[in-house]
C-alpha cells in the first residue's frame, strides 16, 4: 500500500483555500469538502481525511513473543517520513542526556503505528496524516514553503498555535487534538528506546537474586523529606 | 510441560475426566491423582510452556507498537495469554440489548493461571455468610473454619508472600505459612503514609509468588528474580501458575493424561441421568466422547454453565433452574494522581516482585454493621506507582504539554510520580446478571452460545463512589492532582467481565431448591458430576477469588476421592 495523501493533493487544498473555491479532487483519497460558504480562517486549512482502512495482517492471537515480527508494510511516502523526522527532531531534541527523536528514528515508529491493521491505530491514522498535511497547510499559508522547507522559527510558531493546553489558538483544535497524539507517540517511541530508558533513568528489568531489598538510601532520605513536609510520618 | 503425554487417551481408562486446566482442574487433577485416581484433562487450548513460550526480560521496544494492547493482544505483545483475551475466533458471546459483558478466555493450558495477578487475599468469616451479616444474598452451605485448613495447604502448595496483619475478617495464615514479604517500594511506603494518616490501614500484600525457591522432583520453582511482568508468564516458576506447579506435580505421579485442543461441548449422560462422560471436538472439529466415572467441570464459570446448558433441554444437574444465574464479577475503578512530592525523586531499580507489595484491604466492617455506610460489603485498593519499564504509553502520566527541551525535561521530573488506587469490590448476586444459551448464534462447533445479560445495582455504584472519594481523599493529603476524569460512578464502574472475576452460575448451597451443588461441588441432581471452579461461588467478595478456587477445588477432591475409595460412585 501506498500513502494515500500525496503532494498534489496537500498543494490542491491550498490553491482551493487561497481561491475560496474549494473543489474536490479527483482521487480516491479526496479530503471532504468543506462548505463553500466556510469563512476563511486559519482552523479552515485542516481538513479531515476520508482513508481507506489499512488492510494487512496482524501477528495474530499466538505470535512468537520471543522472534517479534511486524507483519504489516510501512505505507507512509518519503515526504511523510521527512516531515515527521523534523518533528521529531523539533519535539524531541537532543540534550546533554539523550539524542533527539529524530535520530532514534521515530518517523519509522510512528509509521510502523500509522500502519498497523488495528483499530487504535487505524483511527490514529486518520489523526496523524490529517496533520501532517495541516503542517505543510498552514506553513505555505503562512510563510510559503511546506513545514519540511520552513525555517526552524517558522516550524515553532505553527508548533507554538496548538502544543501548549492552555494557549491552543481558538479554531485549532482538530491540529491540537493531532498535536498531543503525536507528541503522545514520540513520547512512547523514544522512551521506550535504550536511549530514552537511560535518559528518564528506568533501572529494571535486572534480574538479582534475594528478597527485593527496596528504597536506596537516597530513595528514603528523599521519601522521607516529602513525607515530614507534607505533615505526615517519615518511614 | 516438557512431562507433557502426548499419548492418545484411548490406551487410558481414566476414573475421572477433568474438564479445564487451570486453577480449578489443575487443582482437582493434583488432588485425585495423589490420592491414587486416574485422570484426563481435557484443555481447549494448545499445550503450552512457560519456560519456552513467555518472553520474560524481553523490551518493549523489540515488539510490535511496542508492545501495546491490541485485539490480537488484548494486555498487550507479550502478555502470555495465547489463543483468547476478550475475543476467541469461531467462538463468540452476545449481550442481550442493554446489557455490556466482557468474557476473557485463554486456549492453553493452564487456562488463564498463565496470566492472572497472583493476587490471593483470603476470604474471611463475614465472607462465607453474607445473608447472615446483612440479609442479601445467600449464605454459603460451608463456613470459614471449614476452608481454614484448605487455605493453609493451598498458600503452602503455591506459595504465597504475605504478612499476617491480623485484622478484621482479614483472616491470619498458620505460622509457617506464608513466605517473607518484600519490602516496600518507596511509592508504596508514601501512599501507607497517607493511608495511616486517615485511618486507613496498608499493610504487606499476599500474592502468589515465591520469595523462596520450592524443591520438588517434578515441578522445581525458583524465587522471583525482581524482573518482569508476572503477567508474561513466570518462566522460572516463581510467579504460581497450574503449568508450572500444580500440572507437573500431578503428571509426576503417573496417573494423569492430558489431551489439549479438546473442547468440550458437553457431559453425556445414561438413561437414569447419571454422567457417562463428556463430548469434545478436536482441532480438525471431529467429535469424540471420553467415558469415566466422574466428571469433574472445572472450565470457567461462564463455560461450566455453557457445557451444562447445552449437556440437555433445560439445562443438566438444573432443576433449581440455578445453572446460569448469579453471575457474578468484581467492580473495579481506577484512580490515578500527580504527586508533586514525587517529582525527581532519585532513581533506582522499582521492578521488586512485579505484584504491588502493599494492600490496602476494606477497613470499615464496623461501620458498616453500625449502619453508617451506604453500601453493603467491601472494596479494597490495589496500589501503584513505580519506575516503570517505559513503553506504549507515555512515562509523565498524562500531564505532558508542550514540546523541545521542556518536555525531555519534564519527562524527567514526572516519571514515577503517579499514584494509582485500583477499587476492587464485591458484588452481590442479582436477577438481572446471568448467562443462558444464545437462541440463535452458535459457535463454530455448531454449539449454541452464551448470552450474557448484566446489571449492576445501587449497592455496587455507591460502593464505587466511596472507593473513589478515599482514595481522591489519599491523593489530595499527599498534595497530589488527581488526574482522573471525575465522573459519576455509574460511568465509572467497570463493564460486567471486565475485572475478569467471573462467578456463580453453578453455586453451591445447603438444598437442592436452591442451588446446584452441595458444599464439595457435587451436583445435587447428578450423583458423579463434580464441579471444580468458580461457578460454585455463593458470593464474591472482594477478595480475588483464585485463591478460593484452588482451597474450595482440594476440599471437594478431597471428598470425592473418598466417595471413590468408598466405591460410592
Amino acid at each position: 500500500m501506498t500513502a494515500e495523501i500525496s503532494r498534489r493533493v496537500t498543494l490542491a487544498w491550498i490553491a482551493a483555500a487561497a481561491s475560496s473555491a474549494l473543489a474536490t479532487a479527483g482521487c480516491e483519497s479526496v479530503p471532504a469538502a468543506a462548505p463553500a460558504s466556510a469563512p476563511m480562517s486559519p482552523a479552515s486549512l485542516w481538513k479531515d481525511l476520508a482513508l481507506s482502512p489499512v488492510v494487512a495482517p496482524g501477528y495474530g492471537q499466538d505470535p512468537d513473543l520471543n522472534k517479534p515480527v511486524i507483519p504489516w508494510p510501512l505505507t507512509l511516502d518519503g515526504q511523510q517520513r521527512e516531515t515527521l523526522r523534523i518533528a521529531a527532531d523539533l519535539m524531541l531534541p537532543a540534550d546533554a542526556h539523550s539524542p533527539s527523536g529524530g535520530t532514534l528514528h521515530l518517523d519509522a515508529f510512528v509509521d510502523e503505528w500509522v500502519s498497523a491493521p488495528y483499530p487504535q491505530q487505524r483511527a490514529d491514522r486518520s489523526l496523524v496524516l490529517a496533520g501532517l498535511s495541516w503542517l505543510d497547510a498552514e506553513s505555505m499559508h503562512r510563510f510559503g514553503p511546506d513545514f519540511a522547507h520552513a525555517g526552524d522559527a517558522q516550524r515553532r510558531e505553527i508548533f507554538d498555535l496548538v502544543a501548549f493546553r492552555k494557549n491552543v489558538q481558538p479554531g485549532y483544535g482538530r491540529p491540537a487534538q493531532f498535536f498531543a497524539r503525536l507528541r503522545g507517540l514520540m513520547l512512547s517511541g523514544f522512551y521506550s528506546l535504550p536511549e530514552g530508558i537511560a535518559d528518564i533513568g528506568y533501572m529494571g528489568n535486572n534480574p538479582s537474586l534475594g528478597l527485593y531489598p527496596g528504597p536506596t538510601e537516597e530513595a528514603l532520605a528523599h521519601l522521607n523529606a516529602s513525607l515530614t513536609k507534607l505533615g505526615l510520618k517519615a518511614v | 510441560m516438557p512431562q507433557h503425554n502426548k499419548k492418545p487417551h484411548r490406551e487410558f481408562e481414566p476414573d475421572v475426566v477433568v474438564v479445564g486446566s487451570g486453577a480449578g482442574g489443575g487443582m482437582a487433577a493434583y488432588v485425585l491423582t495423589k490420592a491414587g485416581v486416574k485422570v484426563l484433562i481435557l484443555e481447549a487450548g494448545r499445550d503450552y510452556d512457560p519456560l519456552a513460550d513467555s518472553a520474560m526480560l524481553k523490551w518493549n521496544h523489540e515488539a510490535p507498537l511496542r508492545a501495546a494492547p491490541t485485539p490480537d493482544k488484548d494486555f498487550g505483545y507479550y502478555d502470555a495469554t495465547v489463543g483468547g483475551g476478550w475475543s476467541v475466533p469461531g467462538e463468540p458471546y452476545t449481550s442481550a440489548p442493554g446489557s455490556t459483558f466482557r468474557w476473557w478466555r485463554a486456549r492453553m493450558l493452564g487456562g488463564r493461571t498463565n496470566h492472572w495477578g497472583r493476587h490471593v487475599p483470603r476470604f474471611g468469616p463475614y465472607d462465607f455468610k453474607p445473608y447472615t451479616r446483612d440479609g442479601l444474598g445467600m449464605d454459603w452451605p460451608l463456613s470459614y473454619e471449614d476452608m481454614a485448613p484448605y487455605y493453609d495447604r493451598t498458600e503452602k502448595l503455591v506459595g504465597v508472600i504475605g504478612t499476617n496483619s491480623g485484622l478484621e475478617n482479614h483472616p491470619d495464615s498458620s505460622p509457617g505459612v506464608l513466605l517473607p514479604s518484600p519490602k516496600p517500594r518507596a511509592t508504596e511506603l508514601m501512599i501507607q503514609a497517607a493511608a495511616n494518616d486517615l485511618g486507613i490501614p496498608c499493610v504487606p500484600s499476599r500474592y502468589a509468588v515465591l520469595s523462596r525457591a520450592i524443591d520438588h522432583p517434578h515441578a522445581p520453582r525458583q524465587a522471583c528474580f525482581n524482573a518482569s511482568s508476572c503477567g508474561r508468564g513466570c518462566g522460572i516458576g516463581a510467579a504460581f501458575q497450574s503449568t508450572t506447579s500444580l500440572l507437573p506435580m500431578a503428571m509426576g505421579t503417573g496417573k494423569l493424561r492430558i489431551t489439549t485442543n479438546a473442547t468440550v461441548s458437553l457431559v453425556v449422560t445414561d438413561e437414569r441421568g447419571r454422567a457417562k462422560g463428556v463430548e469434545y471436538f478436536d482441532k480438525d472439529g471431529a467429535s469424540h466422547v471420553v467415558r469415566a466415572r466422574v466428571v469433574v467441570l472445572a472450565a470457567s464459570a461462564c463455560d461450566t454453565a455453557k457445557i451444562l446448558l447445552n449437556s440437555r433441554d433445560g439445562g443438566l444437574a438444573n432443576s433449581s433452574g440455578e445453572v446460569g444465574r448469579n453471575l457474578m464479577d468484581t467492580t473495579g475503578t481506577n484512580i490515578a494522581g500527580h504527586i508533586p512530592a514525587l517529582e525527581n525523586r532519585p532513581r533506582y531499580n522499582e521492578d521488586g516482585m512485579d505484584v504491588a507489595h502493599l494492600y490496602i484491604p476494606f477497613w470499615l466492617y464496623k461501620e458498616q454493621a453500625a449502619g453508617k455506610l451506604d453500601f453493603p460489603r467491601g472494596y479494597h485498593y490495589e496500589i501503584g506507582g513505580r519506575f516503570g519499564m517505559p513503553g506504549a504509553g507515555s512515562p509523565l502520566g498524562g500531564v505532558e504539554d508542550g514540546y523541545g527541551l521542556s518536555l525531555k525535561e519534564d519527562a524527567r521530573r514526572y516519571y514515577g510520580a503517579q499514584l494509582s488506587f485500583t477499587v476492587r469490590g464485591e458484588m452481590i448476586p442479582n436477577t438481572d446478571s446471568f448467562c443462558e444459551l444464545d437462541p440463535d448464534v452458535k459457535d463454530k462447533y455448531g454449539m449454541p452460545v452464551l448470552r450474557f445479560h448484566w446489571k449492576w445495582s445501587q449497592h455496587e455504584i455507591r460502593q464505587i463512589a466511596h472507593g473513589i472519594k478515599s482514595a481522591r481523599d489519599m491523593i489530595h493529603r499527599l498534595g497530589g492532582t488527581v488526574t482522573t476524569p471525575d465522573i459519576p460512578p455509574e460511568r465509572a464502574i467497570s463493564d460486567g467481565g471486565f475485572i475478569i472475576h467471573e462467578l456463580g452460575t453453578t453455586r453451591m448451597g445447603d438444598k437442592a431448591g436452591n442451588s446446584v451443588t452441595d458444599s464439595f461441588g457435587k451436583s445435587w441432581d447428578v450423583d458423579n458430576l463434580v464441579i471444580a471452579d468458580g461457578s460454585v461461588f455463593t458470593s464474591n467478595a472482594h477478595k480475588n477469588p483464585t485463591l478460593t478456587i484452588m482451597a474450595l477445588a482440594w476440599r471437594s477432591m478431597d471428598h470425592l476421592a473418598a466417595r471413590l475409595r468408598k466405591g460410592e460412585v
